[in-house]
């Protein structure tokens, strides 16, 4: 067992002794997500490196600690990527922090999401036990899929230390246009680009201007350009790496930002409100004072549900309230892994 | 155990009593595990579902939820003093949104049953078993079950969106919803692949695909496996991700050859079938691509499908391969470990040593892109001793997939089949939490009690040691 596990088992054990709260905390770069919260730290930031890669087996194995931009450089020299476009929020952000957030960059609803992408998981729980869950192979149904319900779970389970990830190849080739229009017709084109066999790997809509990126066969992106009629955009990858490092304009605004996830078809529309639509309409960003019970009830009545992303009051509900019976079911889990309530307490809700 | 109480929330027959009805559902498609169930009930609405799992749960009696009855693990075999719960009453597409491709259907719907619905917005459900034109979506979730097609499109996991259960208290919960992601832990993920241990689902919300609009197979054919197998990690070295990806060895080519004769080259140590799908400029670039590497790595013959028809063709050996191995002996046992694509030719030929040690011939079938093999161990259940040689084969095949990284399944579920493996794949502290976690949705253990996860007892007696995924190897298996 590597010196770093050793020292976060001990760490967990003279918690529980002393009924202590632990942080885990990795490059610190999306520490405004959750809750506030208190507790002597874990720091995964010094556990790092490349555990092994294996680009004709799609799968990397990485240490928690590891920077993204270093998976990222690994990847891209096998032209390989993540597809799930995890956010780089700055030079600091960790794998570890992408997987216990869970937060998925603008190919989510094209590629998939960061757990559908995770294979396995290396983790100590809240009683000190090392466990490992799946592996480095696509397939496996052996026990519970607990890699995938970590994914997520902001480090309020279990200290996850080892990740492994399915990895693709890099799209063969890119290109991404643009056009002034409605929200009205952004959403209907946006619809239209996944009903039908378009190669789309993004679809945003900001400030009047819809921007779609395509992905893959070359002149099947070329064609599908034409068809939308779009303006091929000079800045797309400035613009999409913007998008999904959360550095827009919008997010510069003083109000607090929102996140809802909505099912696509919910088209919400906000007058006074300054708002951006990523993942082709399921997924909406928006910076406004108001309440968050407003929000939260208007994410729900579109069957979706909302995440106080930036700014706002942290020491209230930051995540959608749950159902009564599902609330439950988490405070069970909360339970089959963390029963003294060490890690990251109350991160996600305020019982958890 | 008096059952008659159940006639008081379901029609009477609904309520199955007599041995000889029983009977009938006395195993799965793992026929070698059987057991007549103390009840048999045939609910068709959900408060009727609820009512009989509030009676179970007041009265301690074990529940085992049954769809279709085709997995191959055990995971719905009865229990002797328990209620089988068979969901294939609810047979209902309940909506289809084309346009945010979307089916919201009930569990006991057939898989091809949803493609079939949804075909004229040309729109499918992307996973595909073998089996299914008679598996159940609540079984495909409850097994995270995959397909041929899988390489390219995921799993169950990936193409659903949200669940309606009811736990063994009778409370009726969603989980997840029509958005791409929920709050909270994720719940939905965890219930798929969790054999019906954890609550029983009611409702599915599956995500549809617009159909390729183009689509080829080619066939190459190798007179040494290890070519085929490198062949597999070369295309997708390439960048390639093919629709399908399937391999097959002589004796799988010959059994199906005899079978229905699909026109593949008899005399080839392995076949590989490589689907690519998308635009027919983009499938026509990348046959060509394909073709050459699988010159390049020694195929002795490759051929392209001419047309739809051909490619079927080229399928339905594939498709057949089971029903084929059914012709050529009395019974056989079909093994689903995942390995990492690049060991495959070493553990074909470690499985071929492991045949000769245990006299029983071997068939091997398997989905090589994603590396989920299927050997399908040749016996008699007439022939006293050979069951039990078939499983100390296929045990020994388990144990050789976790030493080299692998693992014991990749779709068909523990159930009562693997329970002993498992001790082998997980150490005790991983096991007590897969306990914590079954307890945190059935305090009880009432829902398909004795599957899926062995006790720490049983793995004592079973007495195997726990292999560090791939870091070990097995001491058994140095032998050979
Ligand atoms: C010839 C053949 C080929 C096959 N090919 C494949 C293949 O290619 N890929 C693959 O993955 N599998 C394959 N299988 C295995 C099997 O078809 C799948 O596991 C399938 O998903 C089982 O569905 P079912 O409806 O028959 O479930 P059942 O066998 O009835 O039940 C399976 C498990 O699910 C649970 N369950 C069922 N319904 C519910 C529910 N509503 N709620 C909670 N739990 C439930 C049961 O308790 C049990 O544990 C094959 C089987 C056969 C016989």
């Amino acid at each position: 067992m590597e010196q770093k596990i050793i020292t976060i088992k001990e760490q967990i054990e003279t918690a529980i002794e002393q009924r202590e709260n632990l942080k885990i905390v990795g490059g610190n770069s999306k520490s405004f997500l959750g809750r506030d919260i208190v507790g002597s730290k874990i720091d995964m930031s010094d556990y790092t490196g490349v555990i092994s890669y294996e680009p004709t087996e799609l799968y990397i194995s990485v240490k928690a600690g590891t920077l993204l931009s270093d998976v990222n450089k690994v990847l891209s020299e096998k032209n390989q990527i993540l597809a799930f476009e995890p956010a780089e929020v700055n030079e600091k952000t960790t794998i570890g922090g992408v997987v216990a957030t869970g937060l998925s960059g603008p190919r989510r609803p094209y590629a998939g999401s960061v757990r559908d992408f995770v294979l396995g998981i290396s983790c100590i729980n809240g009683l000190a036990k090392n466990m490992s869950f799946g592996g480095q192979v696509m397939k496996n149904v052996a026990g519970y899929d607990l890699s995938r319900l970590l994914t997520g779970s902001y480090g309020s389970l279990a200290v996850i230390y080892d990740v492994t990830f399915k990895v693709l190849p890099i799209p063969e080739f890119e290109s991404s246009g643009c056009k002034q229009t409605s929200r009205q017709e952004a959403l209907e084109t946006m619809s239209e680009l996944s009903v039908k066999s378009f190669p789309v790997s993004a679809a945003c809509y900001y400030d009047g201007l819809l921007s779609v990126r395509f992905s893959g066969n070359k002149k099947v992106v070329k064609d599908s350009m034409q068809n939308f009629s779009l303006q091929e955009m000079d800045n797309s990858e400035q613009f999409w790496s913007e998008l999904r490092n959360f550095k827009l304009p919008f997010f510069n605004s003083e109000k607090p930002i929102w996140r809802l996830s909505v099912p696509s078809s919910s088209n919400i529309g906000f007058e006074k409100d300054d708002y951006v639509i990523d993942w082709g309409g399921a997924q909406y960003w928006l910076a406004s004072e108001r309440p968050a019970n407003e929000i939260f009830s208007l994410a729900e009545g579109f069957g979706g549900s909302a995440l106080l992303f930036h700014g706002g009051d942290r020491s209230g509900d930051v995540f959608q309230p749950l159902s009564k019976g599902i609330f439950k079911l988490q405070q069970n889990l909360k339970q089959a892994f963390d029963p003294y309530r060490i890690l990251n307490r109350e991160k996600m809700y305020k019982t958890l | 155990m008096n059952f008659d109480n159940l006639r008081q929330f379901l029609p009477d027959e609904a309520v199955l009593l007599s041995e000889e009805s029983r009977r009938v559902y006395e195993c799965d498609a793992l026929s070698a595990h059987r057991v007549i169930p103390g009840c048999v009930v045939l609910p068709d609405s959900v408060e009727q579902v609820q009512a009989v799992l509030r009676y179970c749960h007041a009265n301690d009696i074990p529940v085992v939820a049954r769809g279709a009855g085709t997995g191959l693990s055990g995971g719905a075999m009865p229990h002797a003093e328990g209620v089988l719960l068979i969901l294939a009453k609810f047979d209902q597409i309940i909506e289809i949104d084309a346009k945010q491709r979307i089916a919201r259907v009930q569990p006991g719907v057939r898989n091809l049953a949803i493609s079939d619905a949804v075909k004229s917005h040309d729109l499918y459900y992307a996973p595909d078993p073998s089996s299914q034109i008679a598996c159940t979506i609540g079984g495909n979730v409850a097994e995270n079950s995959g397909g041929v097609h899988c390489l390219k499109y995921g799993l169950t996991v990936h193409n659903i969106l949200q669940l309606k259960i009811i736990t063994i208290e009778g409370d009726l919960l969603t989980i997840g919803s029509h958005a791409l992601d929920s709050p909270g832990y994720d719940l939905l993920a965890l219930f798929t692949g969790s054999e019906g241990m954890l609550g029983v689902i009611i409702e599915v919300t599956v995500k549809l695909l617009p159909k390729p609009p183009y689509s080829r197979v080619l066939l190459a054919a190798f007179d040494d496996i290890e070519k085929a197998g490198n062949s597999v990690a070369g295309i997708i070295a390439n960048g390639i991700i093919p629709a399908g990806l399937e391999m097959m060895d002589k004796a799988g080519v010959r059994a199906v050859e005899d079978y229905i004769h699909a026109g593949y080259p008899v005399e080839a140590e392995a076949i590989l079938l490589c689907e690519l799908d998308g635009t027919e400029d983009e499938v026509l670039v990348t046959i060509d691509k394909v073709e050459t590497l699988l010159k390049e790595y020694g195929a002795i013959e490759v051929r392209v499908a001419r047309d739809e028809n051909e490619s079927l063709q080229f399928w339905a050996g594939r498709k057949a391969a089971f029903p084929a191995v059914g012709r050529i002996a009395p019974d056989y046992y079909c093994m689903d470990g995942t390995i990492p694509r690049k060991h495959i030719a070493e553990v074909l030929s470690k499985i071929n040593i492991l045949s000769e040690k245990y006299e029983l011939a071997v068939v091997n079938v398997f989905h090589a892109g994603d590396g989920n093999l299927h050997p399908l161990i040749l016996y008699d259940v007439a022939i006293p001793g050979e069951l039990k040689r078939a499983e100390a084969f296929g045990s020994d095949i388990l144990k050789l997939c976790v030493s080299i990284g692998g693992t014991i399944t990749g779709e068909h579920g523990v159930g009562v089949e693997k329970i002993n493996e498992m001790c082998v794949q997980f150490s005790e502290d991983e096991l007590q939490q897969f306990h914590e976690v079954k307890a945190a949705f059935d305090k009880k253990g009432l829902l398909n009690p004795g599957k899926a996860v062995p006790t720490l007892n049983r793995c004592a007696e079973f007495g195997a040691m726990h292999v560090h995924k791939g870091h070990d190897k097995f001491p058994d298996l140095e032998r050979f």
